[in-house]
């Protein structure tokens, strides 16, 4: 396309803004960074000074060094895999049937959703320990799975309802009339036209198992069975902590986040519905 | 479901109908898909979910010990009846409230700004995609702690713009001794956090706008508030109200950012629902009365959904 | 601060020494180490710990490289399983865990959690199932030993102890032309004088029984009755309202920074000390290793509590090693708590900071770390929080009513009213 110096200046005050926006919004993981390259922070200094004075790695050797680092990140992936997948899989066939297929008890079940999205997990603690209990899942690494997936489905399930609202009807019906059935019809139309919603799923839900530690930390006990958060947790202590090195953790920690969130923000390319519509 | 004429496709919706009426046994069998479809997913949210919801309710019926074999005798509807003439429990309600007010607006429109500069073409968008989105991925610990700095009673940098920079004050004001002030500052770490999120949420809808509608848009002179108003607009608005709507539940179940900043304090001042209740169950173990706590909250937060679910299906039908 | 250092050095010394102590044959030995391995023989099973101890520190590593080995050496059929938990988190894993009846063995408890375990019920009686019970209760700081008892039984021992003492800043007193205040009469007596030189006379981060209690006891006053069974009369006693009213006054002019009454911005008391904005603060033996690392050229100077008409009183905080009643092996269980009130398990501790309950170890301590050394002399004096489970809940009472108090509301003597009649009704819950 042509620039005219109109569009020139439009797109330098777009950069402007939301070069400023950045600096406010990455502000605080610019401090985390500093924090993480002092040595031996038992206080956590004035955040208007960034750059360290004796900048060092060592808060990062000696968390990658610290006995059983890989084993407990390897945990954590398992965990947060198999959590995204079958939340991916279930919010996905439940939310497609709640916007396109009718059957009774659909509004009710959709209710019940609802009001799980409201209800705070962290008071239902003490019968779902209860329940791991007598499931034999305390104190397992594939026990946190179902909790995982259960917890989150409410909120990924009301959210893909409403994408797959915006689907066109009209090629749901098309389909239908070629036969398909309402499995052909999620799984080959559906699913691919949900794809940029479907990465927002991914994304969250691997944010939010991997960060989970509530309830990792009330369940599990063996050291080798720990997950990232709460290994990182245990770099405080009681009456201080060496924030420097829980911070080089927690960056430590981000990399799998961001990896994940670079993929799946691939899937925001517009026009992906479009040859769909026009057909 | 409503089927109009008007639609462009009114061959295929015709045929549709036509195909429908002919064969109920189709809906039979739409039926039972639908059920297979939520079975596996509804089991598993059942199970987790609302089975210990379910015991959570009978559990703020009770005068519950906690331990198995000591007595926990029914009150019935005991603790509901003290929360609600309970003043901290009603005050942290309106914290909430006011909390819920301040944030979910900014939230939603912010977000929305940054998703459409960051959804058209732009060199390096990816880049700032990613910096938009740290505050979400962030430790609550640091940026809770920054929060404190920046709303620090000495010269801190809000006090610095609030006294010299707007006037708005003669002296520093010391912002987590009082309610109010207090909870701006926990408000304000609500929003930046919150930002990245709905704007991850609105680029995933921007991308249902076909390309060709918004150049087309474009080549038209449309400007960029018409070309948003009538061609993005329409196709996320699934997408705002479901944003509106977890904004709207996620602010009243606001927690980590209060508990880290002022823990309710000064004196139950910026006390909201969950650290009301987090306080009553985990620190004074009484978990019955924290449990009623809990579902009035979710009862309130219930009614107001479906109050403004009620309200924008009316604004749509007019 | 070098005997810190050296202190760690040392323990490989210890080790072998500790060992030596267990596998010989002292049975005239009168120690806990021997009469443990006295009574252990034949105990086989595995005993499960809980326990918050620092990972960023020594102590995980002191707990399971020293003294769990020597313990399991002693006792080649027990296997100790300890599970280190994040201290914020252990309470709420121990009321999830009491409620599936999931517990461990022997917990190590923060001394506020015993009364509320106690009366849960999911605590062993101590002092009626350990059969040499009484010989440990005479051997331990009766301050920590007092954190134990809930309606006349003991269901732990202390395991490890520390309390308050005054922190103060040599260059800001020296600035402002004062002596290091020995009695609260001087300390506001020179709070004018210190203002005037541009420091605060005292800043605490709270109005919480843990900040204000050194205060109302030094000054005579109480909190509750001997027996924990009513506030009335005490916490609103003329003493304990002439202490209050003292900080109110030291508030409201100006003599206390306003972090006292919640205002979590505020300079925190670690940084205000060295900074020379805050002359004096109340803390713990943990700040020594902090101070050291993050400020190393402060010197760091203590004093005892500042005495008034009831004398120099601090506040005792620390842990407690308590056994559950659902254990199932209360025999080889036993025998590992008893290992841990060891002298050798209470000095390879002592090495990481922690500060040893028996009293016969007193004189070794400032030789371990000497700045152990005004901690052991406030400690003779030093009185535990009221122990209730009922604490938890006065205690958010009384920081909520004194700091209205500090801003003006109410005046002193309501306040503390109001906690008085707030207290009794909970106290009476649990009479």
């Amino acid at each position: 396309m042509r620039r005219t110096p109109r569009d020139r200046l439009l797109l330098a005050l777009r950069y402007l803004f939301l070069g400023a926006c950045a600096v406010v919004m990455v502000y605080p993981f610019a401090y985390m960074v500093s924090t993480s390259l002092k040595s031996r922070t038992y206080v956590l200094s004035d955040p208007t000074r960034l750059w360290p004075d004796e900048p060092t790695l060592d808060n990062y050797r000696q968390v990658l060094t610290a006995e059983h680092f890989p084993r407990y990140a390897l945990n954590s992936a398992m965990v947060s895999v198999a959590s995204t997948v079958a939340i991916v899989l279930l919010s996905s066939m439940m939310a497609y049937a709640f916007s396109r297929l009718r059957f009774p008890g659909r509004r009710i079940l959709f209710a019940l959703i609802v009001v799980g999205l409201t209800i705070p997990t962290m008071m239902l603690i003490i019968p779902q320990f209860l329940l791991a209990r007598d499931l034999h899942l305390l104190n397992s690494l594939p026990g946190l799975v179902p909790f995982y997936v259960g917890t989150a489905l409410a909120f990924n399930t009301f959210l893909l309802s409403g994408f797959f609202e915006q689907i066109p009807r009209e090629l749901d019906e098309a389909m239908m009339i070629d036969g398909a059935g309402a499995w052909r019809r999620y799984w080959n139309l559906a699913m691919p036209l949900a794809k940029p919603a479907l990465g927002t799923v991914v994304i969250f839900s691997f944010l939010g198992t991997w960060d989970e530690y509530a309830w990792a930390v009330t369940v599990l006990n063996d050291t080798d069975k720990r997950t990232l958060p709460i290994a990182i947790a245990l770099f405080q202590g009681q009456h201080s902590t060496s924030w420097g090195l829980v911070f080089a953790a927690s960056i430590i920690a981000l990399v799998p986040v961001i990896a994940i969130y670079l993929t799946f923000q691939r899937y925001f390319v517009a026009g992906l519905t479009t040859g769909a519509v026009k057909s | 479901m409503t089927v109009t004429s008007q639609t462009p496709s009114a061959a295929v919706r015709a045929a549709a109908e036509g195909w429908r009426r002919a064969s109920s046994s189709r809906a039979r069998r739409t039926a039972l898909a639908g059920w297979l479809f939520v079975l596996p997913g509804f089991a598993v949210y059942g199970l987790v979910m609302l089975y210990p919801a379910v015991q959570t309710v009978l559990l703020s019926l009770q005068d519950w010990t906690i331990v198995p074999g000591q007595e926990s005798p029914w009150v019935g509807l005991a603790n509901y009846a003290e929360a609600l003439q309970d003043p901290v429990f009603l005050r942290s309600l309106v914290n909430a409230a006011a909390y819920t007010a301040f944030t979910v607006p900014l939230q939603v429109v912010i977000g929305l700004f940054l998703a459409v500069l960051l959804d058209g073409y732009l060199p390096g968008r990816v880049l700032f995609r990613v910096l938009f989105y740290l505050p979400v991925v962030s430790s609550w610990v640091v940026v809770s702690l920054l929060f404190r700095y920046i709303f620090a009673s000495d010269d801190s940098l809000a006090n610095s713009v609030v006294v010299n920079l707007l006037h708005l004050s003669g002296s520093n004001v010391a912002w987590f001794q009082h309610r109010w002030t207090a909870m701006l500052a926990i408000a304000l770490l609500g929003t930046w956090k919150g930002i990245g999120w709905s704007m991850l949420i609105f680029l995933a809808a921007l991308t249902a706008v076909p390309v060709e509608l918004k150049e087309a848009a474009a080549l038209d002179g449309a400007g960029a508030v018409r070309r948003f108003r009538y061609v993005s607009l329409p196709a996320i608005r699934s997408a705002l109200s479901v944003v509106f709507i977890l904004l709207f539940i996620g602010g009243f179940n606001v927690f980590i950012s209060v508990q880290l900043m002022t823990g309710g304090g000064p004196s139950n001042a910026t006390q909201v629902p969950l650290t009301y209740m987090y306080q009553q169950a985990f620190d004074f173990l009484d978990f019955s009365y924290g449990s009623a706590v809990s579902f009035i909250l979710t009862g309130t937060v219930l009614a107001l959904s479906a109050l403004q679910y009620w309200w924008t299906r009316r604004r749509e039908a007019l | 601060m070098k005997h810190w250092k050296a202190g760690t050095a040392a323990l490989a010394v210890t080790i072998p020494l500790a060992l030596a102590g267990c596998s010989g044959a002292g049975g005239t030995d009168e120690s806990p180490a021997a009469s443990s391995s006295d009574a252990s023989a034949g105990l086989s099973g595995t005993v499960t710990y809980w326990h918050a101890y620092s990972e960023d520190s020594q102590e995980v590593a002191t707990l399971e490289d020293v003294i769990i080995p020597a313990f399991e050496k002693a006792n080649p059929g027990v296997t100790v399983d300890a599970v280190t938990v994040p201290y914020d988190e252990l309470h709420q894993k121990l009321i999830t865990a009491a409620a599936g009846e999931q517990l461990p063995d022997l917990v190590r408890a923060d001394i506020g959690w015993v009364p509320e375990l106690a009366n849960l019920g999911v605590l062993e009686p101590l002092s009626t199932s350990m059969s040499d019970f009484q010989d440990y209760a005479e051997q331990v700081y009766p301050g920590a030993l007092a954190t134990n008892l809930w309606k006349g039984t003991y269901y732990g021992l202390p395991l490890d102890t520390n309390t308050r003492v005054m922190m103060y800043n040599a260059d800001a007193l020296a600035k402002a032309g004062v002596e290091v205040p020995t009695t609260i009469d001087e300390l506001v007596a020179d709070a004018p004088t210190l203002k005037a030189a541009g420091s605060y006379a005292f800043a605490d981060n709270g109005a919480s029984g843990w900040n204000v209690l050194p205060w109302i006891w030094s000054y005579g006053g109480s909190i509750t009755d001997d027996d924990v069974t009513v506030a009335s009369g005490h916490i609103n006693s003329d003493a304990s309202v002439a202490a209050v009213q003292m900080l109110v006054d030291m508030y409201q002019a100006g003599y206390i920074p306003s972090i006292i009454v919640g205002d979590s911005g505020g300079l925190a008391t670690s940084d205000g000390l060295v900074s020379g904005d805050y002359a004096t603060i109340l803390d713990g033996p943990w700040m020594f290793p902090i101070y050291q690392s993050q400020y190393p050229d402060f010197e760091l100077n203590t004093a005892q509590m500042p005495a008034g008409d009831g004398g120099s009183i601090s506040v005792v905080g620390g842990e407690d090693i308590v056994m559950t009643s659902t254990s199932q092996n209360k025999e080889a269980a036993m025998a590992f708590l008893r290992y841990l009130l060891s002298e050798d398990a209470q000095l390879a501790m002592a090495k990481t900071g922690q500060m040893p309950v028996l009293s016969s170890l007193t004189d070794q301590l400032t030789a371990i770390n000497d700045y152990f050394g005004p901690f052991v002399e406030q400690l003779a004096t030093a009185k535990p929080r009221p122990v209730t489970p009922a604490w938890n809940e006065i205690n958010t009472i009384l920081q909520d009513q004194i700091q209205s108090a500090m801003r003006g509301d109410v005046s002193v003597k309501d306040a503390l009213d109001s906690v008085a009649t707030q207290a009794d009704a909970l106290l009476a819950q649990y009479s």
